[in-house]
């Protein structure tokens, strides 16, 4: 299988300025075009292990991030994004360049992949049972997340919890961690290990790096999950790790505030989201330190046992 | 007398005494108690008046028939009024 690594840095940066690579990740197929160094970059360190169709006729998405012509890329260079004919950003400076390709990546997947249910919610696995993790900005969701999976719980999505419509399975949507601010030395320190790309500041979520998703969850990026927990996250500083119940009805309540599609879907939606809160136990979490969180995880029961 | 809106299908999933409620008229998600799905039940099988509702509530609840009951039951048809779920009819 042809990889992201398969090609050199200098035959990817040629290659995604020329033709694009259609890149796989998880259902999706995504064409990219680029020629901004630090996109090519961004995408050799941290899809190294993700197919790369050579032969693809078909993409679900196509990007491109170009930089800016005109007597500005003198003095503020910035980079153009289109998607599928559409500029869904504004351009941004040159240097959030990868960032930016993060974020239409999800913005793809969140306005268009109608087929799931779609959550604005980490999901993580271990032994079968799957976690989702929704929560707002600021929640500690991605570092939460990060953790988890530096400890061996399987990453099926950061972002995006894509809830199969019918079957009510989790698909996986491997792509890298998205980190901000204090939590990029936090996971620095908690997971020395971690590949991180290099961290640009000022974005208009401050200052973002994004970490490596594990090669084994990228192999298993075909295998879907089954709800078991969700549990709503909450950083306090100082708080010692509790879990709360949540009464079923508010824990749909809450989620389908999270959901992307949710009005969208209508009556689908209503039966997938009921059929995660059916199949899930769903808690409040409140945490501070990263061990004991880890550890509450580890100590969760399954719903049925 | 009251009735169910037409092209209400009260999808809806209960968990202990609360239900989520899908409206297919407005598209939105309701968070109901016991007594709001007693009288969307009722209305669905069949128009009733205030005055069956009302009964109907006080037997769910095995409480009297008095003022308050009926002033809290209209409340409700009001509330349930208000989210397009059910409407007053003639019939």
């Amino acid at each position: 299988m042809l990889t992201v690594a398969s090609y050199s840095r200098a035959q990817l940066g040629a290659r995604l300025a020329e033709r694009g690579i259609h890149l796989q990740t998880g259902a999706f197929v995504t064409c990219v075009k680029s020629e901004v160094a630090s996109v090519a970059d961004g995408i050799s360190l941290l899809y190294a292990d993700y197919p790369v169709l050579e032969q693809a006729e078909f993409a679900d998405f196509h990007i491109s991030l170009h930089q800016a012509g005109g007597v500005r890329r003198w003095f503020r260079p910035q980079v153009r994004l289109d998607c599928d004919g559409i500029s869904p950003f504004q351009p941004l400076p040159v240097a959030q360049a990868f960032p930016m390709f993060e974020w239409t990546l999800n913005w793809c997947v969140s306005s268009n992949a109608h087929r799931y249910l779609c959550i604005h919610a980490a999901v993580v696995e271990k032994n079968g049972y799957a976690v989702i993790l929704p929560a707002p900005p600021g929640s500690g969701k991605s570092t939460l997340c990060a953790a988890l999976v530096s400890k061996g719980w399987r990453l099926l999505s950061d972002e995006l919890t894509l809830v199969r419509l019918g079957s009510g399975e989790l698909v996986p949507l491997v792509r890298p961690i998205s980190l901000k601010n204090a939590s990029i030395d936090i996971i620095r320190r908690y997971a020395p290990s971690s590949v991180f790309s290099p961290v640009v500041d000022d974005t208009s979520k401050g200052s973002i790096a994004h970490l490596k998703a594990p090669a084994d969850s990228v192999a298993r990026a075909g295998q879907c999950a089954r709800p078991a927990w969700v549990i709503f996250p909450k950083y306090a500083a100082g708080a010692s790790a509790q879990l709360e119940p949540i009464a079923p009805a508010r824990a749909f309540m809450r989620l389908a505030k999270n959901a992307f599609n949710y009005s969208l879907l209508g009556s689908a939606g209503f039966a997938a989201l009921g059929d995660v809160i059916d199949a899930s136990l769903s808690y409040e979490f409140t945490y501070s330190a990263l061990d004991d969180a880890i550890d509450i995880f580890s100590r969760l029961t399954p719903p049925g046992q | 007398m009251w009735r169910l809106i037409h092209g209400q299908t009260l999808q809806q999933r209960r968990w202990g005494d609360e239900t989520v409620l899908y409206n297919d008229l407005s598209g939105d998600t309701h968070l109901l108690g016991e007594t709001a799905i007693c009288l969307l039940h009722a209305l669905q099988v069949s128009a009733h008046d205030e005055a069956a509702l009302v009964a109907l509530v006080c037997a769910r609840l095995q409480v009297g028939a008095d003022d308050t009951a009926a002033h809290e039951t209209a409340l409700l048809l009001a509330s349930l009024s208000e989210l397009s779920l059910i409407e007053r009819c003639a019939c």
